[in-house]
């Protein structure tokens, strides 16, 4: 069980309010990313779930139990640090046992479980060495050890990928959402990677300046943002998203539109632009658009190759309903 | 093999003075302690002046073997180092720990702890003497003055004065006593010493990794927990400098016995070569080599365990 809810908390330090209070639940079993630019909160909202930060305000319900006065290590929650924060005197094997040795269980059962544990993160050949001879991604894997051991109803990971290279992220990304789909605990995971929000998360709560900007499945976001700074943060290459007369003609103060939903012509369209920058993938390419006289830079995305040179004039026509509008405020218009 | 010359000429200079410094110092007492070489001497006037043929063997270290005080020496030598570095580790860590925490006036705090160290060891050692062991005129022979006075006025209450007047009248102790004195050079020393360990053990805590902690908390240890498998196993490389470096310092303790005891029950190696060294530089020297070979086994001891704790 690990079913969480957050009641009208917030964070001040000083004078300067962090998080304004909000709600938020987090249903058990649910893999919920928080996302957002550095510096909206959502590490320290995660420090505040995992009891390391008070709140300033509010409540956190745990199962329905109130937590907001329980110490840390009594919340039965586990965390896996951005730098893993193993300790260095020990050995892998002392690493994963240390909350069950805190927890003073039976030295056999400790090692039992610490091999468990082992087995399933392919730790077995390292159990004897300290953290200091391990890669980056082993590291990880002993700090998930760790949390694991303790059996706890939900985990929370902070930026745990974001030490890795490209590579390693890719393959521990999908050794996450593998032991999420064997295990079918609560986690929360923090990131400022809209890529591992996307492919990681049932639930992705986009966090701005500590509010709570929107919250929905990957989809959902993806095909309905709710205002202009989630259809700006989700998705990659970025939306583009312009005001002006265009918009207008739309009905709407501000419009935008994906890369991937433009659709390119070399003869004729509904604007036309000059090719700045084309970055060829392969199997995408990016073309930055120039002079549309609708934003600084306009991006489309075509799937596969096409030719085309630095200066060629070049036209664009979105598919109309794949256009998103947004009133004055920047919300949504349906 | 030219590119090699000139940077190896350059270098001569100073692997020159380095080898003069410390070969010819060590050579000069190897040399003295195997002949009779004495200062001031009526009767054999040659003896004076060094000479091989004076030789005189091992008749030194013989000498030196059997005077009375060697033995005291030595285990004065070990006495005071182990007991300065195991109180400066324990109080260094208690303090550097205690005042890692930030409070008001964090800043002022440790300046004044630090400022012991600034001051010179014979000066540290008059001050101890005479302003605070001193049984009358120091803060000691005032407090258990003050003590005996309050008990006295205590004696004087009807009825519960007579449960006091059981009570014994308070002494002082007179650290320049046989027994005491070392005890007066390692709290004077201890008091001078622990603000290094301080020091460097606070710069240590200051490089704990937080998350560390925080991590931890979250695995459910406790403060003593977190002191014990966190803080000390960090300390370790600190400790392990500060004893190094400690002991090198108080096996060469001099100033602090002068002043206390002139050497009265108190001896180390360094006191008993500056006796011998008034008349009998045979038998100086071959004190000196006995402190060297003391000072390689201390050493040896030493190094093994930074070397441990270093390879962990």
């Amino acid at each position: 069980m690990g079913r969480i809810v957050l009641d009208q908390v917030s964070k001040t330090f000083g004078d300067v309010e962090v998080i304004p209070p909000l709600d938020l639940t987090i249903e058990d079993g649910e893999f919920t990313v928080f996302v957002g630019p550095s510096g909206c909160g959502k590490s320290t909202l995660l420090r505040m779930i995992a009891g390391l930060e008070d709140l300033t305000s509010g409540a956190i319900e745990i199962d329905g139990e109130d937590v907001t006065e329980v110490s840390p290590s009594k919340r039965g929650l586990a965390m896996v640090f951005q730098s893993y924060a193993l300790y260095p005197h020990m050995t892998v094997r002392k690493n994963i046992g240390f909350p069950l040795r805190m927890e003073k269980m039976q030295q056999t059962e400790i090692d039992k479980r610490v091999e468990t544990a082992a087995q399933s993160l392919n730790l077995m050949d390292y159990l004897d060495r300290k953290p200091g001879q391990l890669s980056g991604g082993q590291r990880q894997r002993v700090a998930i050890g760790r949390a694991i051991v303790r059996d706890p109803s939900a985990f929370l990971f902070d930026e745990p990928l974001s030490n890795l290279d490209a590579a390693l992220r890719v393959g521990m990304r999908l050794e996450i959402s593998e032991m999420h789909e064997r295990m079918r605990t609560t986690m929360i995971y923090v990131t400022h990677d809209q890529v591992e929000a996307m492919t990681m998360a049932n639930k992705i709560v986009v966090l701005q300046a500590g509010r709570i900007e929107q919250v929905g499945s990957p989809l959902d976001l993806y095909h309905k943002p709710q205002n202009v700074f989630v259809a700006g943060f989700i998705g990659s290459p970025k939306m583009n998203i312009f005001s002006g007369p265009e918009a207008e003609k739309n009905g709407a103060h501000t419009i935008g539109i994906r890369p991937e939903h433009t659709d390119v012509s070399m003869t004729a369209g509904t604007w036309e632009g000059r090719v700045g920058v084309a970055e060829h993938l392969g199997s995408d390419t990016f073309i930055h658009v120039n002079d549309t006289g609708l934003a600084d830079m306009f991006t489309v995305r075509i799937t596969g190759d096409i030719s085309v040179k630095h200066g060629d004039k070049i036209y664009l026509t979105p598919r109309a309903d794949q256009i998103h509008k947004f009133d004055v405020q920047g919300q949504r218009i349906e | 093999m030219s590119d090699r010359k000139l940077p190896r000429l350059l270098q001569t200079p100073a692997v020159l003075l380095l080898l003069v410094w410390m070969l010819i110092p060590l050579g000069m007492t190897l040399y003295f302690s195997f002949i009779r070489y004495v200062l001031n001497n009526l009767r054999r006037p040659e003896w004076t002046s060094p000479s091989p043929s004076n030789w005189r063997g091992f008749g030194n270290y013989e000498f030196v073997l059997k005077s009375k005080d060697f033995f005291l020496a030595i285990q004065n030598s070990l006495f005071i180092v182990c007991s300065i570095l195991f109180l400066t580790v324990i109080l260094g860590i208690l303090i550097a720990v205690l005042i890692n925490k930030t409070f008001p006036g964090q800043g002022i705090v440790r300046v004044l702890l630090i400022s012991p160290f600034f001051v010179m060891p014979a000066v540290n050692a008059v001050l101890w003497i005479n302003m605070i062991l001193d049984p009358v005129l120091g803060l000691q022979g005032i407090a258990i003055a003050g003590i005996n006075d309050v008990l006295d006025g205590l004696r004087q209450i009807p009825i519960l004065g007579a449960f006091f007047s059981l009570w014994p009248e308070f002494e002082p102790i007179s650290f320049r006593a046989t027994q005491t004195s070392a005890i007066a050079v390692i709290m004077m020393v201890t008091w001078q010493w622990t603000p290094f360990a301080v020091l460097i053990f606070m710069t240590s805590l200051q490089s704990e990794d937080q998350q560390q902690k925080e991590a931890a908390v979250l695995d459910g240890a406790n403060t003593w927990s977190q002191f014990r498998f966190l803080t000390l196993p960090h300390l370790g490389r600190p400790i392990a400098i500060v004893v190094m470096i400690q002991a090198i310092f108080h096996l060469s303790l001099y100033a602090e016995i002068e002043i206390v005891s002139r050497g009265n029950g108190n001896k180390n190696l360094p006191y008993l070569i500056g006796e011998f060294a008034n008349n009998n530089i045979g038998a100086a020297s071959a004190t000196g080599i006995f402190a060297v070979i003391l000072a390689n086994i201390v050493a040896i001891f030493l190094l093994r365990m930074v070397g441990k704790t270093l390879m962990e």
